[in-house]
């Protein structure tokens, strides 16, 4: 056998490669996809030169975002699991001083959206620790409940890693289905879908013939309870929390009706004047609201509200385009930040500095060229990700 | 009338803003208060009723999707590059 000495440009399949970068996340096959990982560094390793093995959880959450302490705990949980695991396997293998195990958390400083922003990381984190390939579990879920497997692998295989699915048994369709969904989920979907059926239905008579639509709506808010909870709602809906943020977002609706009819008489006379007095700037703020529906829900009012549009949404920073001084103002105010921060987290994270007191806000009085700006962004991001890591 | 004096106001702002981006703005001045206008007296008309509670599922389906798309507008225009028209420069 071959040993290998820095570098690594051609690996072939006997060369000893110099290192595995595994990502983790939940999943039914990932103890297989361990065991896998360690057996491929233990035939290449030797008590001399170990092959260090490296496991990687990716972030779906950013570190100054209210409500993630569970989340961060839960990978922290997993990572101790994966690594009582591993020794596990290098006892089974022989392997206890041939490769050298190691876990990390990548990611919490930045939002990351599609599986490039991952490949990313993880090609940076590999080149910093001289790794070369790349392991992954076939279930591998980037974010939620979706697989994104294949995705993230074209986005790999697109860097200077070699890309290998692990080779494990996989369950059946069957068993995933009811793998990911929950009690929860189910009866809130259920009773969701019967509300919606009924409304349209136009809420008959509950007696004589009504009894139809209630059978009906039954049995259809059972088929799509059915296969639908796995991939429906972002967070587990809980009694505890899930009716009192639906409460705050109804309280939501009418300021948001109101700042809408607000900006609309605004934007209105400004179109309507002849000198038509505009002032539109590209400006970039960062919103410290969690990734996913919250962010959603915020870049959607900022857009419903006329005279800001969200244009992308690069991490934390939102790119809004505004029409109008009084508009930017207003966001910079940062007022449906917190609105958006009362309706997920409740009153007490509503109370917190607007983007123009942290200073998070800029305009873009040139805008960035498309592409140079977008990889200077995204790079900064990962820059700060890896010295963190260090 | 109110809602079709914002839908006036939305095409007429359509016609007259410079770029894509003053014109994505809008848009979405027609759906929020154009179209909620127009629906709300719809709703108003029918009375409570079930298919008044149909038309305001209506509005709020569409004050999901109108964002959604102005935001792909916006975007698909920024990714291809258009730089968006700042003060002084001359009208397109």
């Amino acid at each position: 056998m071959c040993h290998h000495t820095g570098g690594g440009l051609v690996v072939g399949d006997d060369v000893a490669p110099p290192g595995l970068l595994v990502p983790v996340k939940r999943s039914v096959t990932l103890r297989k996809t361990v065991a896998y990982a360690i057996e491929e560094a233990a035939r290449h390793g030797t008590d001399e030169d170990p092959v260090p093995v490296h496991f990687v959880f990716l972030a779906t959450w950013r570190d100054e975002d209210p409500g993630t302490d569970a989340e961060k705990k839960g990978a922290q949980k997993l990572l101790e699991r994966i690594t009582l695991w591993a020794n596990e396997d290098q006892s089974e293998f022989g392997a206890k001083s041939s490769v050298s195990v190691s876990t990390t958390t990548l990611g919490g400083e930045a939002y990351l959206f599609d599986p490039a922003d991952y490949a990313k990381i993880l090609a940076t984190y590999a080149s910093e620790h001289e790794l070369d390939r790349v392991i992954v579990d076939p279930e591998y879920s980037l974010v939620g409940h979706t697989t994104l497997v294949q995705p993230l692998e074209y986005e790999l295989t697109r860097t200077s890693l070699r890309v290998d699915e692990a080779p494990v048994e996989r369950p059946t369709r069957r068993n995933r289905l009811t793998g990911r969904t929950s009690k929860g989920r189910f009866i809130a979907l259920f009773g969701t879908s019967f509300l919606f059926y009924q409304l349209l239905g136009g809420f008959t008579n509950f007696i004589g013939p009504g009894v139809f639509d209630i059978v009906t709506g039954a049995i259809t808010a059972l088929v799509v309870a059915l296969t639908l909870s796995n991939i429906s709602f972002y967070r587990e809906p809980t009694l505890a929390s899930s009716p009192k943020r639906l409460a705050r977002g109804l309280i939501y609706v009418p300021y948001l009706l109101f700042e809408i009819i607000k900006s609309n008489l605004i934007v209105a006379k400004v179109i309507l004047d002849p000198r038509m007095p505009i002032d539109p700037r590209m400006t970039k703020v960062k919103m410290y609201v969690g990734s996913g529906l919250p962010l959603m829900t915020l870049a959607n009012s900022i857009t419903l509200t006329p005279g800001t549009v969200t244009v992308r949404a690069n991490d934390q920073d939102l790119y809004v385009h505004s029409l109008l001084p009084a508009a930017r103002d207003g966001l910079f105010d940062g007022d449906l930040e917190k609105w958006v921060r009362f309706v997920f987290y409740g009153r007490s994270a509503a109370r917190f500095p607007s983007p123009r007191e942290r200073g998070d806000t800029e305009v873009l009085q040139e805008p960035v060229a498309t592409d140079g700006g977008h990889i200077e962004t995204t790079d900064d991001a990962h820059t700060d990700t890896t010295e963190d890591e260090q | 009338m109110v809602g079709l004096f914002f839908t006036l106001v939305s095409a007429a702002g359509v016609i007259r803003l410079p770029d894509v981006f003053s014109r994505a703005h809008t848009a979405s001045q027609a759906d929020t208060l154009g179209a909620g206008f127009a629906l709300a007296a719809v709703a108003l008309t029918i009375g409570w009723d079930s298919t008044a509670a149909k038309t305001v599922l209506l509005l709020f389906f569409i004050f999901v999707t109108n964002p959604t798309a102005a935001h792909a507008i916006a975007r698909a225009a920024y990714e291809e590059g258009v730089e968006p028209w700042t003060k002084g420069e001359e009208r397109r």
